[in-house]
């Protein structure tokens, strides 16, 4: 119902550091109505060609600018994900995603208190790194 | 001359304003092109909330100044889920509905509404700050989480033990479904639930009771569903489908009747205008007729749902419904 908002299309790109390629990022809106302390951001999870990524190199931003991994995110509560910003998920990985094609897969999932599960949205793209 | 007046929830414009279609200046015009007043949900579309920054307030004063809306209520939600280990105490949720309550007067809302299931617990320590900023406190009345849930009857209970004119409710329209919306049937078709499931809950609905009611038997026995519905499900979206349909009840208006002097506000619920301008499953006319006879004075802010059943790619309509919904109230409320 919400997967509409999960990953925002052509935001999926390699991040350089200095001359070295870190990893990759891209962007998502947040599946629900309202924003939300990041600290109820219940898992983000990301695969690229049906290859599960690690959650220990999976980084969340707010922003864009400070960027938490999700066991920091638990206690995340002074800043907030704001409704009809981008949240940014960068995924850590030396030399990022390779040229060419890849299928990659964004599913995020929050906490809010009156729904007794926590739910989100998924969305798979098809990515071109050139 | 009814005195039932309108207003448009932010939950209908919620895309608009995610795609950037709509920014709250729009937003302002379009309600006074409108002529309806303005629920707010300040963790939608303000920065912050409940502690937005001095040059936030400054830009909601400016906008406020110039077009003037009608500020009918803030839609408030206590995140007692803030950590993933534990709730918050009721210490902690009584500190965040003093929040927004302060947030809600600085604002110009005289009312804000709180979610289902926010405790009754924290109510009777928030009303002093209540009284002090003027702003009255309503519990949400949604289908799904109606006046027979415990969380519900432990709010109404202390609403009616401190009986005050701060303390009150909100009615969604939601529980007055006299069929299953059929953009939900839609949608859910899309992902591929059998038509055999969308008509046995059709055929509850045409039967006169809902599917809350439908399945109480089997509910009763530890069952999620009758058995012959159990036998159809065959995917978790079918599941889904089967949960879900709960969340469309079909009370009498007379339900509302003992709560009357409690009820402040309503949220208009749509589903889907149709080109004959009427609710898909609510019947709006018989509605205000009911709340012009029992003497209604508020508000009934239109909440778009359909929304949440757009089709893969489809283009989301909630403007077209929002308006579409304000003229038929007014036409409504007119001819009263």
């Amino acid at each position: 119902m919400f997967d509409n908002y999960v990953f925002t299309e052509g935001s999926c790109k390699n991040v350089q550091e200095g001359d070295k390629i870190v990893g990759f990022e891209l962007e998502t809106l947040i599946t629900y109505y309202r924003g939300i302390p990041c600290s109820m951001v219940h898992d983000i999870k990301v695969k690229v060609d049906n290859q599960e990524i690690e959650r220990e190199a999976i980084r969340f931003s707010p922003d864009g600018e400070t960027y938490f991994t999700l066991e920091e995110l638990e206690t995340v509560t002074t800043y907030k994900w704001e409704y009809g910003v981008q949240g940014h998920v960068r995924v850590l990985k030396e030399g990022g995603l390779s040229k060419g094609e890849h299928e990659v897969s964004l599913t995020t999932m929050i906490r809010v208190a009156y729904i007794p599960v926590p739910f989100g949205g998924t969305k798979v793209r098809k990515v071109h790194i050139s | 001359m009814s005195k039932i007046k309108r207003a448009v929830s932010m939950y209908s414009l919620q895309d608009q304003y995610a795609r950037g279609k709509m920014s709250l200046e729009d937003i302002f015009k379009y309600l006074n092109d409108l002529g309806a007043g303005l629920e707010f949900i300040s963790d939608q579309m303000m920065k912050g909330t409940p502690e937005p920054s001095e040059e936030t307030l400054k830009e909601w004063d400016l906008l406020v100044e110039k077009y003037k809306p009608v500020l009918v209520c803030n839609d408030v939600f206590i995140n007692t889920c803030l950590y993933k280990n534990r709730e918050l105490t009721d210490k902690e949720a009584l500190d965040l509905l003093i929040k927004e309550i302060k947030l809600a007067h600085r604002l110009g809302f005289k009312m804000i509404r709180l979610v289902s299931n926010t405790r009754a617990s924290i109510i009777e320590p928030a009303l002093p700050y209540a009284i002090e900023n003027d702003v009255v406190m309503t519990l949400e009345i949604h289908a799904g989480m109606s006046f027979d849930q415990p969380l519900t009857q432990a709010f109404i209970e202390a609403m009616k033990k401190l009986n005050s004119p701060y303390v009150g409710l909100t009615v969604d329209t939601g529980i007055f479904c006299r069929r299953h919306p059929r953009v939900s049937s839609a949608f859910f078709r899309e992902l591929g639930v059998k038509q055999e499931i969308i008509d046995y809950v059709d055929n509850i609905f045409a039967s006169g009771v809902d599917p809350k009611h439908y399945f109480m038997e089997a509910r009763k026995q530890g069952k999620h569903f009758p058995d012959d519905l159990q036998a159809m499900i065959e995917t978790q979206d079918e599941f889904e489908y089967a949960l879900f349909c709960d969340g469309y009840e079909m009370s009498e208006f007379s339900i509302l009747d003992e709560y009357l002097p409690y009820i402040k506000h309503f949220h208009g619920k749509i589903y889907e205008m149709t080109k004959e301008g009427v609710e898909y499953s609510i019947p709006f006319d018989e509605l205000i007729k009911y709340l012009d006879k029992v003497g209604y004075e508020g508000y009934i802010a239109t909440e778009y749902e359909g929304n949440r059943f757009a089709l893969a790619n489809e283009v989301i309509r909630d403007k077209e419904n929002v308006t579409a919904h304000q003229n038929m109230l007014k036409k409504y409320i007119e001819a009263l």
